[in-house]
């Protein structure tokens, strides 16, 4: 059994979203805590990127309130909420292809000597930050100087992995990590992020269309549809069938294939 | 079931290279190969004339001054731009600095020295480089259209200065030889690696016909270029300004993402582009104490075809300084030497730098699919 004691790393509380009219976000509420992989579920449209995109500081919530570490936070900027410890891996992994492996993980954060920006960058040092950073997660880039454009998919999730904690994430929002992968790929992926889980220390929101691969490492789960809410807890609690119902936005699947057979 | 190697990782996949193939990988391979083969075709045909000191110093100004703006099109290109007024920017400075020196300074501030002439002509195609910058990046325009608009406004704009402020005629000449005592002047206009040239004529092999030493120095721009390519290299390999061009060319979004300030590298580089060309324009007044409103034309394109050359790729994220070199030697070399050679008709060495830059292109293209994997 999870343990729910302590403090959450973060909380949301009844967030609200509106973009004019149209209501993105209707109330939400959920809990994150270290060491654990919550997954985010839910339709397309369900509110699932507005939701990460407030707690990522590129939205401001309308109402409702964010809390890390127990206390109550603003983000205004993007900047305000990695300074905070939220990192976002978004879909694009914010990768530069013909880059190499450690030019792309100290990306504008290059540590150097002497004045910026003309400072010398202390390459063998960062060379042995990155491949170590990566070997804890779990891939041993044999050659830190290799070009990302050479590296597979799921090494590239790593890397925008690996980057965003070693620059201080402590919750670390993972946007789609296994939409574009290959099967091989997607566990990879799904690999690095049980490593991340074994940290301790960092939260993981995990935002998934894949019911199987939420079932395989997430300890919590909260699903959304038309921006709210439609049921959350752990993994013992839910039954399969549960979770499928709920992703599909509460539809009944019998309701379903009686829809589909009458066509 | 049946597992052959449980241990294998996705990391095994991929061959270790050895030294060779990494060698064969970098950017600037294609053309130092290039310059090799034109080194030694020049000295098969025409070796006694390209190589003997007045060949040496006379290639080496041609490369020299065209290796001075290329490297300014080539760091611009690998941050994802083109600057196509490099050459109407090399005739505005050159006007202005002959201008200055034969009328005195502007707005009532009496004679001008080289040194003033040169900083406030400096002042002006920098904060032109940074307006070009600014209008880039502020309106997301392609740099091709906007420096193009560029391109005919400065060549314009030195015309009509020139017809305005020097009795109607768009060139200056007989300008004194400020060289021959201002030290500033003879920077620019001067000679330089005298040393090396008096060490030739001890060893008997530069002097000509009466006895005495044949040529005297290079001039002083190989110089300047060597200082620019060595400092770019630096900054371009080693310092965190290298990286942030580099992210900014590959992909600027998620350059921008991890916090490389995208634009001020951009707008920075256009003015450097107009820094090179100033440099360029204060080499040439000072050695030939001559100006003229068509100076520079078309240089804008041979600087970003030997930038190509060089291998640096079009769309940007990728080239290096070793590469520009070496394709300024092979143009430059090209365009000078070609004369020397009485069989061949001089204008070949159009046909000749066209193929070549084609070539390159195929090359660099290549490069860049093999690195992301789209083959």
């Amino acid at each position: 059994m999870v343990s729910a004691s302590g403090t959450p790393l973060v909380r949301l509380e009844n967030i609200v979203k509106k973009f004019g009219p149209f209501t993105a976000l209707n109330g939400v509420s959920m809990d994150v805590y270290p060491g654990e992989v919550h997954a985010l579920l839910g339709d397309n449209g369900a509110g699932k990127s507005t939701l990460i995109k407030i707690l990522a500081g590129v939205y401001q919530p309308t109402s409702g309130q964010i809390h890390v570490e127990g206390n109550p936070v603003n983000f205004r900027t993007p900047r305000d909420a990695t300074r905070a410890g939220v990192g976002t891996v978004y879909q694009d992994l914010a990768l530069n292809q013909l880059m190499s492996v450690t030019r792309n993980f100290f990306m504008g954060r290059e540590i150097y000597s002497g004045p910026a920006p003309i400072g010398i960058m202390k390459m063998d040092e960062m060379d042995r930050i990155t491949h170590d950073e990566m070997i804890k997660i779990g891939i041993d880039i044999s050659d830190p100087g290799q070009a990302v454009g050479t590296m597979s998919g799921g090494q590239r999730q790593t890397l925008a992995i690996a980057r965003a904690i070693y620059f201080g994430a402590k919750v670390l929002i993972l946007d789609e990590p296994t939409s574009a992968l290959g099967q091989r790929q997607q566990m990879e992926v799904l690999k690095t992020i049980k490593r991340v889980r074994a940290l301790g220390t960092i939260a993981i929101i995990f935002i998934t269309h894949n019911e199987v691969h939420s079932k395989l490492v997430a300890d919590r789960f909260t699903f959304l549809s038309l921006g709210e809410v439609i049921g959350s807890g752990v993994r013992e609690g839910l039954a399969g069938d549960d979770i499928r119902r709920l992703m599909a936005g509460g539809a009944e699947m019998a309701d379903l294939e009686m829809e589909l057979a009458t066509i | 079931m049946n597992q052959n190697s449980p241990k294998r990782t996705e990391s095994d996949r991929r061959a270790k290279e050895s030294r060779f193939g990494r060698l064969i990988r970098r950017p600037e391979i294609g053309a130092f190969s290039g310059m090799v083969v034109i080194l030694v075709f020049l000295a098969v045909v025409a070796g006694d004339v390209v190589y003997n000191p007045l060949g040496i110093k006379n290639n080496l100004s041609i490369i020299g001054q065209l290796g001075i703006i290329a490297i300014g099109a080539c760091l611009l290109m690998i941050a994802g731009e083109f600057d196509l007024s490099i050459g109407s920017m090399i005739g505005f400075a050159g006007m202005s600095m002959a201008m200055m020196m034969k009328w005195g300074l502007p707005f009532g501030l009496g004679e001008a020295t080289p040194l003033t002439a040169f900083l406030l002509t400096m002042i002006m195609t920098l904060g032109i480089g940074c307006l070009i910058g600014n209008i880039v990046v502020r309106s997301g325009l392609s740099s091709f259209i906007v420096t193009l608009a560029f391109l005919f406004i400065l060549r314009g704009l030195t015309e009509v200065c020139f017809r305005e402020f020097n009795e109607g005629s768009t060139q200056i000449s007989g300008l004194p030889d400020f060289k021959q005592d201002d030290f500033f002047a003879y920077l620019f206009g001067g000679e330089a690696f005298k040393w090396v040239f008096s060490l030739f004529y001890e060893i008997g092999w530069n002097v000509n016909r009466r006895g005495e030493q044949w040529v005297t120095g290079l001039d002083a721009r190989v110089a300047w270029w060597m200082v620019l390519a060595m400092v770019t290299y630096i900054v371009l390999s080693r310092t965190q300004l290298g990286n942030w061009i580099y992210a900014t060319g590959d992909n600027k979004e998620s350059a921008r993402a991890n916090g490389v300030p995208v634009r001020q590298v951009k707008i920075g580089l256009f003015m450097f582009t107009a820094f090179c060309a100033t440099l360029f324009a204060a080499c040439q007044v000072f050695d030939t104490n001559t100006a003229d409103a068509a100076k520079g034309n078309l240089k804008e394109l041979e600087a970003i075809a030997a930038a190509v050359v060089g291998g640096t790729v079009m769309t940007g994220g990728f080239g290096s300084i070793l590469g520009v070199i070496f394709g300024a030697v092979i143009f430059g070399l090209v365009q000078n030497s070609v004369f020397y050679i009485s069989w061949i008709d001089g204008s070949y060495y159009r046909v000749f730098l066209g193929t070549v830059l084609l070539i390159a292109a195929f090359g660099n293209e290549n490069i860049r699919k093999r690195i992301t994997g789209g083959i």
